[in-house]
């Protein structure tokens, strides 16, 4: 039956989606052996690897990475792009600081970052469904105007010194835990929930793997990309708090450093750049892979001048043995 | 009027109209020099201190507006290297310059030289092209000043990190080798570890929370920069090691709280303000054809909390330091 929509259907159907899911089992397998391979041979370099501490604080320094990189994940999913992400951590951290630091309640900050970020992200969503600008572009333009903003406003200099309970969302400690472990859990948790069980979330992975296919089907695109660069704003915001509530100082060049190991997490992660295709859970795996590398050269005390050469051939690495499988798979059919 | 003395009325009009010419076009003959001054990046309150510095001076000897010009991405080469170009067509009577990567810059600086544009290189050093003076801190002094103090405060004993800045930059490998010369002369301090944090904060923080699980004693911490000292001091209150002295170098506002709350134990000064001003000074007195000295090293004390005062003064009230004090 040639007239027949299976190909709307098809996108509609949990049960198809489900059998992509399928797929990513293997791939965070993978992501988990590598993990786990790292950490062995760290273990069996220093006694100090392997303690509760460390994996708490591996944790804790993935967990910022991730809070930036699970927004950019959804984006991305839904074939889209946000490279304004950490420009925008950096504004909403610096108005964030500047209410704060005025005397007004940490509340009051905390919802100024919360708001900038998922009003960048709102902007983000509008250039891209209104004026139909390309994702990359458009979001690029955004990270300079976010970036400029947040020049002006801090006119080269710091904001420092918050108060202890604001504080306590980066450094502080619930039955052993960091915070922001926490807060990461949370949000691979509801995130992994969304795209995975509601009907927004499968719509997100149809719009990302074939766009003209999930516009006959009736999905509102505009809508839900609106909703993706939202979220990610959001979490930019989100990042924002947790960032400023760690190091405890704002100044404007602070996101910035964040943006590459950002991305570089959603990719190791395994979420495909042409989008439909990936996951939250792998995102954390991505970020925590990139900790993990980190942590093991001040461990080892790796000397600085190898550092970088280390990370890029971790990275490499990554990459090469999700080809190697992804290939094998597609061999066996 | 014969023909001689018409030559030579024309020969004097255009000896008159030349000289004219040259009044207006030569910079050192009239005040009013437009300048244009170069940091690395505008996140850092170093830069505005210098940049403050800057303005104070130019101001205090009647040269004309100052351009300023930083990456807006921190410390990027490449955005460094197209602004010296597009300055370089705009053509300032004189180039205040630091470098994000001192040999990177250097072929954009030699056609800085060819344009015949004066340069004076402040903050870092740039390894190549001709700058008529070189005004910078002594950073080897500075790590090793800096290193003394805290040694001395641990009394010759223990164990200590340090937190490089940006490899291959004067102000980090510099810094870093006067460290390493005060852990020399106190041979009795045991360097647990030294690694990068890349003059930023966050990055200090999750280094020093590294460290801090594979060391279970760390005494003290020599960080080549403030704002590292701060990510270290961060990671270190979290951890509950609040006994752990840290010195940075430094000096901008935060470091004089802190060092007045008792968190860090000392920075040495590296003088932004100051370094601004001179490096000002220096270009204005070429200009004006006055005698320059090549190399104008700015000393710094070691701040504790006995001499925060003179760095608590906001920078617009502070004052040029007096030329003959540095130019020798």
């Amino acid at each position: 039956m040639p007239n027949n929509p299976v190909s709307a259907t098809a996108v509609r159907s949990p049960q198809h989606w489900r059998h992509l899911f399928a797929g990513d089992g293997a791939e965070l397998a993978l992501r988990v052996a590598l993990i786990v391979l790292i950490g062995s041979a760290l273990a069996l370099a220093s006694d100090a690897f392997l303690s509760t501490a460390n994996v708490l604080n591996v944790l804790r320094q993935a967990s910022l990475i991730f809070l930036l990189a699970a927004g950019l994940t959804l984006v991305i999913l839904c074939g889209g792009f946000d490279l304004s992400v950490a420009a925008n951590l950096t504004l909403s951290a610096c108005l964030a600081a500047g209410v704060i630091k005025s005397g007004l309640s940490p509340w009051l900050g905390i919802a100024t970052a919360l708001a900038c970020g998922t009003a960048a992200g709102a902007l983000n969503g509008l250039a891209v469904t209104l004026l139909r600008l390309p994702p990359f572009l458009a979001t690029y333009a955004m990270l300079w105007i976010l970036q400029g903003l947040a020049f002006h406003y801090m006119g080269g200099q710091e904001i420092f010194g918050f108060p202890p309970a604001f504080r306590a969302l980066g450094t502080g400690f619930a039955f052993g835990v960091p915070v922001p472990v926490y807060l990461m859990a949370v949000v691979l948790f509801v995130a992994t929930v969304f795209v995975r069980s509601t009907n927004v979330g499968q719509e997100i992975y149809a719009i990302g793997a074939n766009p003209e296919a999930a516009r006959l089907s009736g999905i509102p695109m505009r809508r839900r990309q609106m909703l993706v660069y939202m979220l990610s704003g959001l979490m930019s915001g989100i990042a924002a708090v947790v960032f400023l509530a760690r190091v405890n100082a704002a100044d404007s060049g602070m996101g910035e450093p964040l943006l590459l190991p950002a991305i570089a997490a959603v990719l190791i992660g395994g979420t495909s750049l042409f989008g439909g295709v990936g996951s939250v859970l792998g995102t954390v795996l991505g970020a925590i892979i990139l900790a993990l590398v980190i942590n093991g050269m001040n461990l080892l005390d790796i000397r600085a001048q190898w550092q970088p050469l280390v990370v890029g051939v971790v990275l490499l690495v990554a990459v090469m043995v999700d080809l190697v499988a992804r290939g094998r798979r597609e061999r066996i059919g | 009027m014969n023909s001689r003395h018409r030559m030579a009325l024309h020969g004097l009009a255009l000896v008159v109209a030349a000289s004219g010419a040259a009044l207006a076009a030569d910079p050192a003959s009239a005040a009013g020099e437009r300048l244009a001054a170069f940091y690395k990046n505008q996140v850092d309150p170093h830069f505005a201190l210098v940049r403050a510095g800057v303005e104070a001076a130019a101001k205090e000897m009647g040269a004309g507006p100052v351009t300023h010009y930083a990456p807006t991405r921190p410390n990027n080469l490449a955005e460094q290297l197209s602004e010296i170009e597009d300055v370089t067509v705009k053509k300032p009577d004189a180039i205040l310059f630091m470098a994000v990567d001192p040999r990177g810059v250097v072929p954009a600086i030699e056609k800085v030289n060819a344009a015949g544009i004066p340069l004076v290189n402040y903050n870092d050093r740039v390894r190549g092209g001709k700058f008529v003076s070189y005004v910078a801190a002594d950073d080897f002094n500075l790590g090793l000043d800096a290193g003394r103090y805290l040694l001395k405060a641990l009394g010759g004993k223990g164990n200590v990190v340090i937190l490089e800045g940006v490899k291959g930059s004067t102000t980090s490998d510099d810094r870093v080798r006067g460290f390493h010369k005060a852990l020399e002369e106190n041979p009795g301090v045991k360097l647990l570890a030294s690694q990068p944090a890349n003059y930023q904060r966050l990055q200090a923080l999750q280094v020093m929370e590294n460290l801090i699980q594979s060391n279970s004693s760390i005494d003290g911490v020599m960080a080549a920069a403030d704002v590292m000292a701060f990510g270290a001091i961060e990671a270190l209150e979290a951890a509950g090691k609040k006994a752990t002295m840290v010195v940075g170098i430094g000096g901008v506002p935060e470091s004089i709280e802190a060092i007045k709350a008792g968190r860090l134990l000392a920075t040495a000064e590296f003088n932004g303000y100051k370094m601004g001003c001179l490096a000002t000074m220096a270009a204005l007195r070429s200009l004006r054809k006055e005698t320059v000295p090549d190399t104008i090293v700015i000393k710094g004390i070691v701040i504790d909390k006995t001499t925060t005062g003179p760095f608590e003064v906001p920078a617009e009230k502070r004052t040029c330091p007096k030329w003959e004090d540095y130019a020798k």
